[in-house]
């Protein structure tokens, strides 16, 4: 608290008569504001504030008697603010600037340039850009290409969107093309001893199964991800069923330990299902190893499509009679072409020649 | 330095300078030399004394009101009534005033209403234009840029042979400006009817006066530019208003223009925002107290028996009394919509932003 | 009808204005006895005398300033700036206090003054004097800043802005001064302001230019179309406010635009309309839009004067570049 004492006002004067106050308790003045007129002798005067800040109190009302030298006015006690300006009032927030971030990488610019009107022209035509040629400078479609389009796909008839087991199928493959390293080796077996009505897919599922037991790398899974493969003791055999509308490939339990019979009961059972389409959901996964037996249909070789996380599929083509050389001599016998496709990342050339050469082994046996 | 080393060579003079000074009143109110006839009119000496009270009582409100979060800067007129409200006095309903931004005192005087006045530092266009003579400038905030309209409007005046006069108040840091001197020159080549009054309160901000200038006095600068400049005592009215009806006078008689230097004092900070105290020690200003405006001309009344106690209290009283009037008026007002900022931009708003005027019309009423 | 040059046609249009309405005055550096630097005053002390042609000290603050007091008290200022290199110091009164006198009073007092330049490089002139910073003008609200481009809209334009009770700065491009001719009637019509002429139709690209160059974006349109390429000419005339409703009609046909301005790239007007195509017109537009301009350098002397200003083939080549497209 500071406190203004009536200052002396001259000639001798020793007290002032208060007239009236031109400020209130709890005003804030600026130096030199007049606070009050006071009366002496002679005048009415007016008394300036000796200083800013915050009146506290008043000493005395209209009409007392002051002496010189006596409280008039206690100020409040208040730290000096600096405003740091001349004119409005400059916010005093603790706000941080934000530190500038460096420019993020550049996102790869979307594969289809196309300037804005030709795009709602293709949206009018019902125009696919991913199927319209780009003939633009900078690769930018055009008018004309999107009218191009159109032309051919009146033509070429209404896109069919993919949908169920064609559209897994699009999806599965390609992201196992994306992620398997593909290797093929082929062979032929010799079933010429077989007896007449043998089931040749019984006959593959024993010999895959004798083949796993030898080779049981090629009966794994491998996450790519973690880097790590799992070798699987039990052998679930997937067989590719082909229906009509696509391919399901539903499951063959534990094949290495059942006997011929069950294994049949089994097959049988499954190709009842799938062609009732009543094979359930999780018949068709876990598969550790699959067989597609195309040649039921044609073909002798084939590149097939591994499934990921498996690492090999067996292919057998259309047993037909072949001309062998047989002890030098040339015959005509029943030959069963194989194909087998594993995953080089995870099986090598001498694992996988093995393996077919198991498979062969076995089913060259005479039934 | 005017003269040369008295060692050199001694040449013809061919033009020489003088500058008068004008007071009458000394700070105590006595006098000094003998006023002219006007001040034998006691009412007329009251209608100032008045007038330069409420401005006071008026400005002191404003500097509360403000500091109590009801105004924004506010720049303040303290000590220097007597400057405004003389010059003010003599101006003709007719003749135009542009003022600075310091001039209250003079708007007051010419019917400017308070709460306008209040208005326009409360942040609101509508305080420009309410009230006051019609043809008066508004405030003008970049310093003496006000001068070259004070020549156009007295060019304007000339043309079309109005006896009318232009009045251009501006400070003593305005007279560092390009803007002064060039309107200044166009007047004296045309001998305009204008009036130039620097009112020279001794800072500019915190720039004090010997840095503004190495000219002994402001008045000569018009020398310069070829017509008749002269310094007042800014705080004695009487000196104030003899100046300024003697220099319309002659301006508006076709005589050209006059420059008046009103030498006075800023007993406040430069605003509400500015803190005077950093740079001027608080001895001078209570030193300046001594020689204010209002104390000295009350000395004078009330030496002449025209004035005492009751009347005081009565004005005192009075002035309150308006100026609380006023203050509940303008704190009654509430703010223009939004969309009022796109109203008189243009005589007629283009059709290219009334979509942005509809878009801000949308936003404050959704 | 009689061919006049564009300094003949402002000639021509501050008489008629002058004799229509005697609060017309004209103020500036040497506009009285000499006629003007460019003879744009020429005779027009001699006709309405000294106090309405008004031979002003060289302070070209002064000059705008006046206007606005001039301009307040009810006459009709049409102040002269030599060259828009000078233009500068009068920025604080355009900005300050022409472009804002109306608002601030709340329609009280007002401004019509009008404040001329030469605009634009090109006459080998020294330094300073080649300037065409309009941009920065058509920036400030409450500002009209027009720009000439032949002697029949310069006449028009010209009559318009003196009428207009607003501030016009009103921009000459000095190269055409005596270049071009044009037949212009003096029968005292006024142009609209606010408005885009439309000076050739075209499909397949529209091309936005101003002052001087519009006269080679015409030459342009003229090869292009030897090629077949429909070029459509507009020329701006009226930057602030402009016509954008013009712009995007012509741009939603052809669907490609190029703006040309001999001022610098950065900032310029062009970015303007550039901005308005992609808020506005974005889905109409088969190519980017592309802006011929001058660079972001400093206006060279004459020697590299010509490298600088946007040429016929510049525009030409813009305009194939977005023909391509789409």
């Amino acid at each position: 608290m500071r406190q203004f004492t009536l200052p002396d006002l001259g000639e001798g004067l020793e007290e002032a008569e208060i007239v009236s106050w031109h400020v209130n308790e709890g005003d804030h003045v600026v130096a030199d504001q007049p606070l009050v007129s006071v009366e002496t002798d002679k005048a009415v005067v007016e008394v300036p504030s000796p200083w800013s800040g915050r009146i506290a109190h008043l000493f005395g009302g209209k009409g007392d008697l002051i002496k010189v030298g006596a409280p008039l006015v206690e100020f409040a006690q208040s730290a000096g603010e600096d405003t740091g300006t001349v004119v409005g009032e400059l916010g005093r927030e603790e706000v941080k600037g934000a530190a500038a971030q460096r420019a993020a990488e550049p996102t790869p610019a979307r594969t289809i340039a196309v300037l804005p009107a030709v795009r709602a022209l293709a949206r009018k035509l019902d125009v696919d850009l991913n199927l319209v040629q780009a003939s633009g400078p900078g690769g930018t479609i055009t008018r004309a290409d999107v009218e191009r389009a159109a032309r051919s796909l009146a033509e070429v008839g209404p896109g069919e969107p993919l949908r169920g087991m064609r559209r897994a199928m699009a999806q599965r493959m390609a992201a196992a093309h994306s992620e398997v390293v593909r290797t093929t080796v082929t062979e032929e077996a010799d079933i010429n001893d077989w007896r007449k009505g043998e089931d040749p897919t019984i006959r593959l599922v024993r010999a895959i199964a004798a083949a796993c037991k030898q080779q049981p790398s090629l009966n794994a899974w491998y996450n790519s991800a973690a880097g790590e493969r799992r070798l699987i003791g039990r052998i679930d055999l997937g067989i590719a069923v082909d229906i009509e509308g696509g391919l399901i490939v539903p499951v063959l339990r534990n094949i290495g330990e059942r006997d011929a019979h069950d294994l049949r009961a089994g097959l049988d059972r499954m190709r009842a299902d799938a062609a009732a389409r009543s094979i359930p959901p999780e018949e068709l996964r876990g598969a550790t190893i699959t067989l597609s037996n195309f040649g039921m249909i044609g073909g002798r070789f084939a590149n097939l499509v591994i499934v990921p996380p498996q690492v090999a599929i067996v292919g057998a083509g259309r047993i037909d009679d072949r001309v062998m050389a047989i002890a030098g001599q040339g015959a005509v016998r029943r030959v069963l072409p194989l194909s087998l496709t594993f995953d080089h990342r995870v099986v090598t050339g001498g694992e996988g020649a093995r393996f077919l050469v198991a498979l062969k082994t076995d089913l060259e046996q005479a039934s | 330095m005017l003269k040369r080393a008295s060692s050199e060579e001694t040449l013809p003079v061919i033009a020489h300078f003088e500058v008068h000074r004008r007071a009458y009143l000394a700070p105590d109110g006595t006098v000094l030399r003998q006023p002219p006839d006007f001040a034998a009119d006691t009412d007329l000496l009251i209608s100032f004394y008045r007038a330069m009270v409420l401005a006071r009582t008026f400005d002191l409100k404003a500097v509360s009101l403000q500091r109590t979060g009801r105004l924004g800067t506010y720049a303040v007129s303290l000590g220097q009534e007597a400057a405004a409200v003389g010059i003010a006095s003599a101006m003709r309903p007719e003749d135009v005033l542009l003022p600075s931004y310091r001039d209250n005192g003079a708007l007051i005087w010419r019917g400017v209403k308070l709460e306008d006045i209040l208005t326009y530092w409360g942040g609101d266009e509508r305080g420009s234009r309410s009230s006051g003579p019609v043809h008066d400038f508004p405030y003008c905030i970049p310093v003496a840029s006000q001068a070259p309209h004070a020549a156009g409007v007295a060019y304007a005046f000339k043309f079309k042979k109005e006896p009318r006069v232009a009045v251009c108040l501006f400070g003593d840091g305005a007279t560092s400006k390009g803007d002064l001197w060039e309107a200044m020159n166009f007047a004296g080549v045309h001998k305009l009817p204008v009036v130039f009054v620097a009112n020279n309160n001794q800072w500019a901000i915190s720039v004090p006066l010997k840095l503004q200038t190495a000219a002994q006095t402001l008045a000569q600068k018009s020398i310069a530019a070829g017509f008749y400049g002269e310094q007042v005592d800014g705080n004695d009215v009487i000196a104030v208003r003899a100046a300024a009806e003697e220099a319309m006078t002659a301006a508006r008689a076709g005589q050209g223009p006059r420059f008046i230097e009103a030498l006075t004092y800023r007993l406040s900070d430069h605003t509400t925002a500015d803190d005077a105290a950093r740079y001027r020690p608080p001895e001078e200003v209570q030193a300046r107290w001594r020689e204010e405006p209002i104390a000295r001309l009350r000395a004078y009344l009330v030496s002449k028996q025209a004035w005492g106690k009751s009347q005081e209290e009565e004005l005192v009283a009075d002035c309150q009394r308006q100026v609380d009037a006023a203050v509940e008026r303008y704190l009654a007002t509430t703010p223009r919509p939004p969309e009022t900022m796109f109203d008189h931009l243009y005589a007629e708003l283009p059709t290219a932003y009334i979509g942005q005027r509809e878009e801000v019309a949308g936003a404050s009423h959704a | 009808m009689p061919e006049v040059t564009l300094v003949e046609a402002i000639n021509l249009a501050l008489a008629r204005a002058m004799t229509e309405d005697p609060t017309v005055l004209v103020l500036g550096e040497d506009v009285g006895v000499n006629g003007g630097v460019f003879r744009a005053t020429v005779g027009l002390q001699q006709r309405f005398g000294a106090d309405r042609v008004i031979d002003t000290p060289l302070a070209e603050l002064l000059i705008s300033g006046l206007c606005v007091g001039m301009a307040a008290q009810g006459l009709c200022p049409v102040g002269e700036i030599q060259f828009m290199g000078f233009l500068y110091p009068c920025i604080d009164q355009l900005v300050n206090h022409a472009s804002r006198l109306r608002n601030r009073t709340q329609g009280k007092l007002s401004c019509p003054m009008v404040l001329r330049t030469p605009h634009g490089g090109g006459i080998r002139a020294p330094e300073h004097h080649s300037e065409a910073t309009e941009a920065m003008l058509a920036h400030i609200p409450g500002l009209r800043v027009v720009v000439a481009s032949s002697p029949e809209r310069a006449y028009g334009l010209l009559l318009a802005a003196i009428r207009d009770p607003d501030p016009v700065i009103f921009l000459e491009p000095t190269r055409i001064y005596r270049a071009v001719k044009g037949e212009v009637e003096d029968n005292g019509e006024a142009l609209p302001l606010d408005v885009a002429f439309i000076l050739r139709e075209g499909r397949d690209v529209t091309l936005i230019s101003w002052g001087a160059l519009v006269k080679e974006t015409l030459a342009a349109a003229q090869e292009l179309a030897a090629d077949g390429i429909a070029a459509e000419v507009i020329d701006l005339a009226t930057l602030k406010p402009y016509d954008a409703e013009t712009v995007l009609a012509s741009v939603a046909k052809t669907g490609r635009c190029v703006i040309i301005h001999e001022a610098a790239r950065t900032g310029g007007f062009g970015a303007e309309i550039a901005a308005l195509l992609a808020e506005r017109g974005l889905l109409n537009l088969l190519a980017p839009v592309k802006r011929v301009t001058g660079y972001d350098t400093v206006m060279p002397l004459p020697r590299l004067e010509q490298a600088y200003l946007p040429s016929v083939a510049r525009i030409t080549a813009a305009a194939r570049e977005v023909c391509q497209f789409g």
